[in-house]
């Protein structure tokens, strides 16, 4: 049996389209079918019960927009037809994590506050994708604005299972991205990496995430979460694919001023050259653990489970093999704080973020009688928001007021400059270090089961331990898969790299999956796939 | 003031909201100026606040924010300074919070040395200079709110002063100097009545020779220079009146009524408001470059009260000529375009200027620096004046003309034949004509009434179209009519 077209890479998918040899519309057809097969009940705002069959589906997707695909594959064939360039993504099947407004397409950040909103306008980073030629198949779940590590939290239930075992979480929060191109859905996702949010679930489904540095792509269109660390990046299956899609959404904006103006590189170029002579590190601070118990606030630590830490040290092992030097003990001193820092930082941010939700302008307004604004604000919120963002809003408006500032917010921004600083110095050319890249695990377990974590939102949130420090940093970051634990669940290592460095990221991620094309744990497939 | 037991003084600080007239909004590209516009059509989905949305700075406000700052003397602009986020709920406010400037604004310090009509001068602090976004409009209408957020994103500084002032015409004074010289700096047009210039005034009172502040009231909402001086006078003489009757002032906010020209309580002052400032994330902090800065200040024109000075000092103009002609920055360019035109003579285009040039501006609703008469015409116009070439009048008549077609006025001279009639031959015979024709005037002058030389000095002018040299005319005719006495 021949590989179905929506299990193409966005590589060949768009080589073949481009050259004639595919229409675009075949492999639209192709990915609708898998959508039929994988999806499930269609998350929705109903009241919501787990039923068995949910736990063997994906429902990834909280808005499908067919005809829109229809016609952005018909154009791509018709522009090939007509000798025309269709773009370096033609034809090749995108879902839309739903925190970016798309024009004319329900953008809802998974949020009933949000549930019937229609951008009037596109994201930055959606436009260059469809400008290139993707054909955008809808928007995919995640956590309320992006609000959680396991999708769990969305209000479109439900939420998304994991692939690999659709009992378990696909993490989050670009849950559906990474659940959507694991199940082969579609061939790339537009997610969101703010604490791990790309990575975490890249890992937790065997997909590859990246999250780029900090303004290397625009932000224009990204329903804010905490805008000082909110990135988005590529979510695909291979590191090729990740390369292809990020050059086409990388570079300056005249839509957000933080969108960094430094020159793009031609990430698919580079990629296949050699890794000798890189110096990759090794960190002991990511082999552990440490964090303040939430109640007594006494620091804690623990080893990562030991199968992953077996996988980054085999990992650095294949590198090594092909060249790469390995620098181990490199310190990360302050990675313990990148928890803590981040719940402050964040959630301030987030706060802030959340007040134009007043039931006002757009989105959800209560419905019920009101006696003044004030009570419109509070019921409409009240009712519009899931838990999460109370949470947050409530921390928030804590650590922010002018009593508390100096002790919180000031504090976590110190932290911040430390861990950044932390990598400052393993990067620095002249320093002891000289790396290239750190390498460390993407996450301290594999995919948890659905309920097993949610309701603790503080040991939700040390499923990000690994992922927060460079987003603190603004360092970009990539997950790949290295592998599956004994229980058929994927693992994943990441590597970390100085700013901009996103290129030298790609080429080594490219050459440890090159070496290890043919392991057995390649042909395994996800769970849902094989029924 | 009342003769109560000591002397009273009002102490009075003013904060103003500055629309700056840039051609865009702050942060995004929606037209700064909506006045007349219909609600809500001059608006995005950035300055509308919509999810997903950044800003991007507008860099005309930033150099007219700089220009301003420069312009009063701040302590410092900063290279480095920061936008932050100001939040509160309000349904004309879409983002739920204002981008402003709080901790590291644009500059520190500055002040003001208002001069006063009676000659003293007061020196007036700035605290505070920052730029900022400025929110929607509400209206209220049958029970309901009408929000229109064409305003949303309008650029505007705010400056506030120390409470430097101690009387309601100071603080009229001190808005009639700021409102020239934004439109001296070309940074706001400082209409009140469109909300460009906008002013609350913080006032309070005490005896003279107490340094404390007491508790003080806050007037809002006024938009006329002369509603806050009167706003202003009635606050201070309703405190009088208070603490003569022994009550204390509370720190009400007052409304001003423009219908009924009063005051009007509109809460008493709550605890101060949390605004949970912090940096705004979506926004690099403001760098400005040393050389960029040196080079925005080294542009700054002279300032109208030091062009005031200088016009009194170099071209010995009393002082109230200066102030009228440094009113506005064209019409003092204009003056001296027009002095070293007319190679001096400082007085006299000044005279000219005042009574003639203003009146054509008026007329035609314009500034100096958009009138078709350009000062070289007015300088030579004031050339053939003086040299006699045409007569005043011919020349006030051209002023007139040239502003009506542009054309050179020596041109006109000539073509039109509008020169002096100085051909004594010519005079003569028109005087005798004049003479002989008005037999009763003739005899009534030669009976002593010397006065009527004047009429016939303005028969001989009507006759000849104003041409004739005033002074000529009349030497002639006394000369025909003393003749005629002989006879
Ligand atoms: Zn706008």
């Amino acid at each position: 049996m021949s590989t179905p077209l929506c299990d193409l890479s966005a590589v060949e998918i768009a080589g073949r389209v481009r050259n004639g040899s595919l229409r675009a519309e075949q492999v639209l057809d192709s990915a609708l079918e898998r959508i039929r097969a994988v999806e499930g009940r269609p998350p929705s705002l109903e009241p919501y019960e787990l039923q068995a069959e949910d736990r063997s589906t994906v429902h990834a997707f909280i808005t499908l927009t067919e005809e829109r695909a229809r016609a952005q594959a018909r154009a791509v064939d018709d522009a090939v037809a007509a000798g025309k360039d269709p773009g370096a993504l033609a034809g090749v099947p995108l879902g839309v994590k739903d925190i970016f407004c798309v024009a004319g397409t329900p953008s809802t950040a998974g949020s009933r506050i949000l549930a019937n909103f229609v951008a009037p306008y596109t994201a930055t980073p959606v436009a260059r994708l469809e400008a290139a030629g993707a054909v955008t198949l809808g928007k995919v779940n995640l956590d309320e604005f992006t609000f959680g590590s396991s999708n769990e939290s969305t209000a479109f239930r439900p939420p998304p299972g994991n692939p690999w075992d659709p009992g378990r979480v696909p993490g989050g929060s670009s849950g559906g991205s990474a659940a959507a191109v694991a199940a082969g859905e579609v061939a790339l996702s537009l997610g969101t990496d703010t604490a791990g949010s790309i990575r975490q679930p890249a890992a937790f489904c065997g997909v590859v995430g990246m999250k780029p540095t900090y303004g290397r792509v625009s932000r224009y269109g990204l329903i804010a979460f905490a805008s000082s660390l909110d990135c988005p990046g590529p979510v695909a299956r291979t590191v090729s694919d990740a390369a292809l899609m990020l050059g086409v959404i990388a570079g300056a904006d005249i839509h957000d001023a933080t969108a960094a103006h430094v020159p793009v590189p031609d990430y698919l170029g580079g990629l296949e050259q050699d890794v000798r002579g890189l110096r990759i590190g090794l960190s002991p601070d990511y082999f552990k653990l440490r964090y303040p118990d939430p109640q007594t606030g006494e620091l804690r630590e623990q080893p990562i489970t030991p199968e992953i830490e077996t996988a980054v040290r085999s990992a650095a092992e294949a590198l090594a093999r092909q060249g790469a030097e390995i620098v181990e003990n490199v310190p990360m001193p302050n990675t313990h704080l990148g928890i803590p820092a981040y719940f402050v930082i964040s959630r301030v941010e987030a706060a802030s973020n959340l007040h134009r939700y007043d039931g006002v302008k757009y989105g959800f307004r209560y419905a019920g009688p009101v006696g003044d604004l004030k009570e419109l604000y509070r019921k409409s919120r009240a009712a519009g928001f899931g838990r999460q963002p109370k949470l947050r809003i409530l921390m928030g408006m804590y650590v922010s007021a002018e009593q508390y500032e100096k002790g919180y917010y000031q504090r976590a921004l110190r932290v911040r400059t430390l861990i950044r600083r932390d990598f400052e110095q393993a990067f620095d050319r002249g320093g002891a270090h000289r790396l290239d890249a750190l390498l460390t695990a993407t996450t301290p377990t594999t995919a948890f089961e659905l309920d097993a974590v949610y309701g603790d939102s503080v040991l939700m949130q040390y499923a990000d331990l690994l992922t927060v420090p460079a987003d603190h940093a603004g360092v970009p970051g990539i997950s790949l898969p290295v592998g599956l634990d004994a229980q058929q669940l994927p693992i994943g290592i990441q590597l970390l790299g100085p700013d901009f460095s996103e290129a030298r990221l790609l080429q080594i991620a490219r050459a440890y999956e090159r070496q290890t094309q043919t392991e057995a744990w390649r042909a395994a497939r996800p769970k849902v796939l094989n029924l | 003031m009342k003769g109560t037991m000591s002397e009273i003084e009002a102490v009075i600080g003013l904060e103003t909201h500055i629309q700056l007239n840039t051609r865009t909004k702050i942060f995004c590209a929606c037209r700064a100026d909506s006045w007349g516009a219909d609600p809500n059509t001059n608006i995005c989905p950035v300055c509308t606040g919509l999810p997903g949305v950044l800003p991007v700075p507008n860099q005309a406000v930033i150099d007219k924010a700089v220009r301003l700052a420069a312009a009063m003397h701040v302590d410092e602009i900063r290279p480095l300074s920061y936008f932050a986020r100001k939040n509160y709920f309000y349904p004309d406010l879409p983002k739920g919070y204002q981008i402003s400037q709080y901790d590291e604004t644009l500059a520190r310090g500055g002040h003001l040395d208002l001069p006063m009509p009676d000659g003293s001068v007061r020196h007036v602090r700035i605290v505070k200079l920052h730029q900022e976004e400025d929110a929607g409009k509400t209206v209220h209408q049958g029970g309901r709110r009408l929000i229109d957020f064409n305003r949303c994103g309008v650029p505007l500084v705010e400056m506030v002063t120390a409470p430097d002032l101690r009387s309601a015409d100071e603080a009229a004074q001190y808005l009639i100097r700021l409102r020239q010289l934004l439109r001296w700096l070309e940074v706001s047009d400082g209409d009140m009545e469109r909300g460009q210039l906008r002013c609350d005034a913080n006032v309070s009172i005490r005896p003279v020779g107490f340094e404390g502040l007491n508790p003080k009231t806050e007037i809002k909402n006024v938009n006329s220079i002369e509603n806050v001086r009167a706003a202003i006078e009635k606050e201070i003489e309703r405190q009088k009146r208070e603490v003569e009757a022994g009550r204390r002032i509370e720190a009400w906010t007052l409304e001003w009524d423009e219908d009924t020209g009063t005051l009007r309580k509109m809460r008493s002052k709550e605890t101060e408001a949390d605004y949970r400032y912090f940096r705004e994330p979506d926004l690099l902090p403001v760098r400005l470059e040393a050389g960029w800065l040196a080079a925005q200040r080294a542009a700054l024109p002279e300032l109208p009260l030091e062009r005031k000075a200088r016009f009194i000092a170099q071209y010995g103009l009393p002082a109230y000529d200066a102030e009228i002609l440094t009113e506005e920055r064209t019409l003092s360019e204009y003056f001296e375009a027009a002095v070293a035109a007319r190679g001096g003579e400082a007085k006299s285009v000044s005279n000219w200027m005042m009574n003639d040039v203003l009146r054509l501006m008026r007329e035609r609703g314009v500034l100096a620096g958009d009138l078709k008469l350009r000062p070289q015409h007015l300088a030579s116009i004031l050339r053939m004046v003086d040299e006699r070439k045409i007569t005043g009048s011919t020349g006030k008549e051209l002023l007139a003309r040239v502003e009506a077609g542009g054309q050179d006025p020596e041109t006109l001279v000539a073509a039109e034949g509008l020169g002096q009639v100085s051909d004594e031959g010519a005079l003569r015979q028109v005087a005798r004509r004049i003479v002989e024709d008005n037999p009763g005037q003739v005899e009534a002058y030669r009976k002593g009434k010397v006065t009527l030389i004047g009429w016939f000095v303005g028969q001989v002018m009507r006759q000849t179209g104003g041409k004739a040299d005033p002074q000529r005319t009349r030497a002639v005719l006394e000369e025909i009519l003393a003749a005629g006495t002989d006879a």
